[in-house]
Parts: C-alpha cells; sequence; structure tokens
C-alpha cells in the first residue's frame, strides 16, 4: 500500500508530506530493523556460529597469535565428554538447577499467596520489599554472601552465637557435600523476586468470585488452593519451570565470588568450566568454546519446550 | 472469607521469615561496611564487634589518601579500588547508553513487527524468541575473538555493543505486544492527515508507549548495571573496568578484609536498588510482561 492510496481513500487532495514520501512497506521494514540486524549478527549470530566454528579447531594462546586456527573435527568435544570434570560439573548443574527451579516455583506460589492478603498489614511490607534482591548486582551478592558464610569472621556464625544456636564456628562452604546448596540459596535470594512477581500476577488475574462460590459451599483454605488457585496458576507454574531452569544452568557470578569452584572441585559447574576452560591457563579455547555450545543445546532444547508451550496458550 | 487469629498470626510469621531472608544480606552488607577490620578479627561472636566507623568509606572516597584510624597500619588498597570513580563513571556511561541504544533499535523492530507485517520480520520476531535463551557465558569466547580481532577489546564501545545487542531481543519481545495493543486507527488517522508511517510511529506510537519503554527502559538500566561476565571479559584495564568487575577483581585477594569489601559493593548495589524501589510499578509491569534473563 502507497501513501497515495491512503490519500485517494480519504477523499482529499494529496497532502504534502513534511518528512518525504511514504517508503513501500518492504523497503521501510529493512530500513528500520538496520540496527537490530546489524547488532544481532555482530553479538549474537556470529558469535554462536562462531563458538561452533571454534569447537571444531585447535584454538589456544598460540593459534590466536599467529591466526592459523587448525581443524581438529569433533576432537575438542571428545576431549570434553571424557573429561571427568566436565561430566562432573554438568552433574552439579543439574542438581543445582533442579534444587533451584524446586524451591523457587513453591517458594514463589506461596510468598505470591502471602503478599496477596489484603487484610494482613506485614504483607504489604512483604510486598513492597520483594523487589529489593532484584536490583543487587549479582556479584555483589556473591560477595556480600561469602562475607555471610565465612567461617572466621562471617555474619551467619555472629547472628547464630547472638541467639545460641552455635557454640563453634561453622565455614558455611568448606563442606563439599553441602557447598552447592550453601551457593545455591544466595542465587535463589537474588531471583526469586522474578518468579514471585510471575506467580502474583497470574494470581491477581483469578476473579475472587470463585473464590466467594467456593466459600459460600463451604471449601476450606486447603481445598480453595487445591481446586482453584493451583489448577488456574499452572499455565505460568509451567513457564516458571521452564523460564528458570534455562536460565540457572548458567549460573556463574555467584559460583566466582562465593566459592571458585571449590571446596576440591564440589562447585564446579557447566558455565564455570568453560569460563575456566577458555580463559585461565593453559587457555583452551577450543574446548572451552565445545563445552559451552554443549550448555547452549541443552538451553536451546528448553526453549524450544518455552516456545511450545506460549504457542500452545496463544491457541 | 474471615481469617481466625491463629490464620492472621501464621501470616504474619510467614511474612517475617520471609521479611527476613530479603533483608538478611542487606543487613551483613551495611553492618560489614560500617566495621574496623580489627574489631571484625578480634571478635568473631558479637553481631556489631566494637565501633561502628565510616573509616572504609572514607578511604575509598578519597582513592586511599586518607586512610582514617581503621587503616592506620594497613597500606595495601587494591588499584583497582583507587579507580573507583573511573569504574562509577563507566558503569553510568554504559549502563545509559545500552538503555538508550536498546530502547531506539527494539522499538524500530518491534513497529515493523506489528504494523508492517511481512514475513521476515516476523521471522526475525521467532528468532529473537530464542535469541533471548542464549546465556552470555556461550556467546563469551566468540564475542572475546570476534572483538578481539576488530581491535574493540578495552573501550567502553565494545561493551555497549555486546551488551545492546544481547538485551535487545528481550525488548522486542516486550514492546511488540505492547505496540499491538495501541488502535489502529489512531495509526491511521495519523497517515491520512499526512503523516509517513515513519513520522506516524514517531508522533503517535512512541508517545503512548511511555509506560512500556519506561518499565523496558528501567529493566535494562539494571541488568546492565549489574552484568559482570561482558565487561570482564572485553576489558582487562583498570580505566575501563565497571563496577561489578572491579569487585570480582577483588575476589580472591587474601589481602583484602570483608569490611572494605561490603563498602564497595554497598557502593555498587545502591544506584540500582534505588532506582528499582522508585520505579517499583514500572519494574514490576516490565518483568511480569515476558520473562527476563538471569
Amino acid at each position: 500500500m502507497s501513501a497515495g492510496a491512503i490519500d485517494g481513500r480519504g477523499g482529499r487532495a494529496a497532502p504534502a508530506h513534511r518528512f518525504g514520501r511514504d517508503l513501500p512497506p518492504w523497503l521501510l521494514g529493512i530500513v528500520m530493523n538496520v540496527p537490530t540486524l546489524i547488532v544481532l549478527a555482530l553479538v549474537l549470530a556470529y558469535p554462536i556460529y562462531y563458538a561452533g566454528y571454534l569447537s571444531l579447531h585447535r584454538v589456544s594462546l598460540v593459534q590466536l597469535r599467529t591466526g592459523v586456527f587448525p581443524f581438529v573435527g569433533l576432537d575438542n568435544y571428545e576431549k570434553v565428554l571424557t573429561d571427568p570434570l566436565f561430566l562432573l560439573s554438568l552433574g552439579n548443574t543439574m542438581i543445582f538447577t533442579a534444587f533451584v527451579v524446586a524451591v523457587e516455583v513453591v517458594a514463589a506460589v506461596a510468598i505470591a499467596i502471602l503478599i496477596n492478603q489484603q487484610d494482613i498489614w506485614t504483607s504489604r511490607i512483604t510486598r513492597f520489599l520483594i523487589l529489593l534482591p532484584y536490583a543487587v548486582p549479582p556479584i555483589a551478592n556473591g560477595l556480600i554472601w561469602a562475607f555471610i558464610y565465612n567461617g572466621k569472621t562471617g555474619f551467619l556464625n555472629r547472628l547464630l552465637y547472638s541467639v545460641g544456636a552455635i557454640d563453634g564456628p561453622i565455614d558455611w562452604t568448606a563442606n563439599p557435600d553441602t557447598a552447592l546448596f550453601a551457593v545455591a540459596i544466595p542465587y535463589i535470594w537474588r531471583t526469586l523476586p522474578f518468579a514471585v512477581l510471575l506467580a502474583h500476577a497470574a494470581l491477581q488475574g483469578i476473579s475472587k468470585e470463585l473464590y466467594e462460590a467456593a466459600s459460600v459451599d463451604g471449601a476450606g483454605a486447603w481445598h480453595r488452593f487445591r481446586h482453584i488457585t493451583l489448577p488456574l496458576l499452572m499455565p505460568v507454574i509451567v513457564v516458571l519451570l521452564v523460564l528458570r531452569t534455562s536460565f540457572a544452568v548458567a549460573v556463574f557470578d555467584e559460583i566466582l565470588a562465593i566459592t571458585q569452584g571449590g571446596p576440591g572441585d564440589a562447585t564446579w559447574v557447566a558455565s564455570w568450566y568453560s569460563y575456566r576452560k577458555g580463559f585461565a591457563p593453559p587457555f583452551d579455547i577450543g574446548a572451552g568454546a565445545a563445552s559451552a555450545f554443549i550448555l547452549a543445546l541443552i538451553v536451546a532444547a528448553l526453549a524450544l519446550v518455552y516456545v511450545k508451550l506460549l504457542y500452545r496458550r496463544v491457541d | 472469607m474471615r481469617k481466625t487469629p491463629l490464620q492472621k498470626l501464621l501470616l504474619h510469621i510467614a511474612n517475617l521469615i520471609v521479611i527476613g531472608f530479603i533483608l538478611l544480606p542487606m543487613a551483613a552488607v551495611v553492618i560489614g561496611s560500617l566495621l574496623a577490620e580489627k574489631n571484625l578479627a578480634g571478635d568473631t561472636r558479637s553481631i556489631i564487634p566494637g565501633d561502628i566507623t565510616f573509616d572504609n568509606f572514607r578511604v575509598i572516597i578519597s582513592r586511599g589518601e586518607q586512610r582514617g584510624q581503621v587503616f592506620e597500619q594497613a597500606t595495601y588498597l587494591p588499584d583497582n579500588v583507587k579507580k573507583i570513580y573511573h569504574a562509577l563513571g563507566n558503569s553510568v556511561v554504559i549502563s545509559v547508553s545500552v538503555t538508550f541504544l536498546t530502547l531506539v533499535f527494539a522499538s524500530l523492530s518491534a513497529y515493523t513487527v506489528v504494523k508492517l507485517r511481512l514475513r521476515w520480520v516476523a521471522w526475525l520476531l521467532s528468532v529473537n524468541v530464542f535469541a533471548r535463551f542464549v546465556p552470555i557465558i556461550v556467546l563469551m569466547i566468540p564475542l572475546y575473538v570476534v572483538f578481539r580481532k576488530l581491535g574493540m577489546l578495552n573501550s567502553i564501545w565494545g561493551v555497549v555493543i555486546a551488551l545492546t545487542g544481547f538485551l535487545l531481543p528481550y525488548g522486542i519481545l516486550i514492546l511488540v505486544p505492547y505496540f499491538a495493543s495501541i488502535p489502529k486507527e489512531l495509526d491511521e488517522s495519523a497517515r491520512i492527515d499526512g503523516c509517513t508511517r515513519f513520522t506516524a510511529f514517531l508522533r503517535i506510537t512512541l508517545p503512548l508507549s511511555t509506560p512500556a519503554l519506561a518499565s523496558y527502559g528501567a529493566i535494562v538500566f539494571i541488568i546492565a548495571w549489574n552484568d559482570l561476565l561482558i565487561p570482564l571479559i572485553l576489558n582487562n584495564r583498570a580505566e575501563f573496568m565497571t563496577l561489578p568487575v572491579v569487585i570480582a577483581s577483588l575476589v580472591g585477594d587474601v589481602f583484602v578484609v570483608f569490611n572494605l569489601m561490603m563498602a564497595i559493593c554497598l557502593i555498587a548495589l545502591t544506584p540500582s536498588v534505588l532506582l528499582v524501589m522508585l520505579l517499583r510499578k514500572f519494574v514490576v509491569e516490565g518483568l511480569t510482561a515476558g520473562g527476563v534473563k538471569g
């Protein structure tokens, strides 16, 4: 449709366009998308392609200097997939993610219901504060929790001493069996607001009349939750499961700040593995890219599930 | 649905637990930043050991020139902390530029998705749905190699471009439904009055979308302000560091004490916390309009 057609339909003399003639839609589409296309190509499309390319070549400091990357086929993938440390990192990532997502989904629904109580004045305080952790830089959050957990001068031990709960110092991240969960708590602290707000938005969409009708029929609080709230929250719970899973598998900042993978290798996760492979001696960029690509495939599968769910919801 | 006194009590207790959990790290960072190293190490059991002091902030703000009583004996302050004004400036410039650029680019693209109904633009939208899932860590290694080739390592603009690309898909996804909710008739009548598609976009769609732009802008600003990995990998010289990179550089430095770290963390988190609490309404709307990274 050109500008002239519109003017004709409007039945007026063709007005003089102050900003020149209207571009045809296909050209306007290209012009308006030029910045987006350039940036996406430079920052997303090409690097993703290039990650695949690097993962098939031997790239380390020497090759970076000479600029020649010898093709090695799937050697990097073989190296990574047979590396016990990578398999351990993947396993840790799955434990971490399962724990984080399970806690967050349950807590999000519970807290969403809690802040939805209009007649409880403390709920208003929670509702005001709930967004706060979202604003805290993840790396600062990590360091704060490093201080909280510290065995010698840490804040958590001080709190527990003052209420008489412990009588000797505890180093909260020193135990290899629990260190991963100790890192999960700060991560949950920072990312829970998003889950709560999503659940709360869905909760506000549920009609009050449903609850009133159920109350008239004599349904108790548990019954109302079980038969009204939970089924109607199901779509948002599924979205939360997929979204939170796909972001939690890439946890990085808190690992860097609190444990740096330790004690031993107890908190090595997939992104930490890629980072250390590529950016710490011996700078095996090819293997780092291969391991990151495996993580990307896992996330892509999750994204596919998300898209399927989204389109089903739209229909 | 009246609640019994017991139910009310239980709900109050639940609220106190949640509030306590939210405030625990805030209490730790505030108290930690107001303590002296010798008190922190000397008394490991009190919540507030010894007197409160502002010396941690004094030494950071004076770039190590004023030591105060806390640092009488200490002579060590990491060079990165001495460059804290650089870092603060870099963080502001990067976050503001990224917010501005993503708002402009995302609204241009979102408009074409909604109004032009071109097949390839619709395809671009589904690419964006996938793109917002890409973890930064996957892009790190190739971004480093690509930016190294282009000579964009150790520059503010390298970080701005990388973050803009990373946050753009999310913005497009938020703005598309909002633009679609603006009545078509407004656009059409503007065009009858002599606007081109582009001027209709500037005069009708954009002004009517102020709330969505504010929501998305606030969120982008926060993510850009908080992001660690992109500036960490692209910039390693102190004059190009952002606040999160300065904080990360303290990790593993055994000579840096917790009270100093907490003071720096508090300096870094105060602007973003204030912004989020002031713009709560917009941030909540933006977050619930679509998922977000992190």
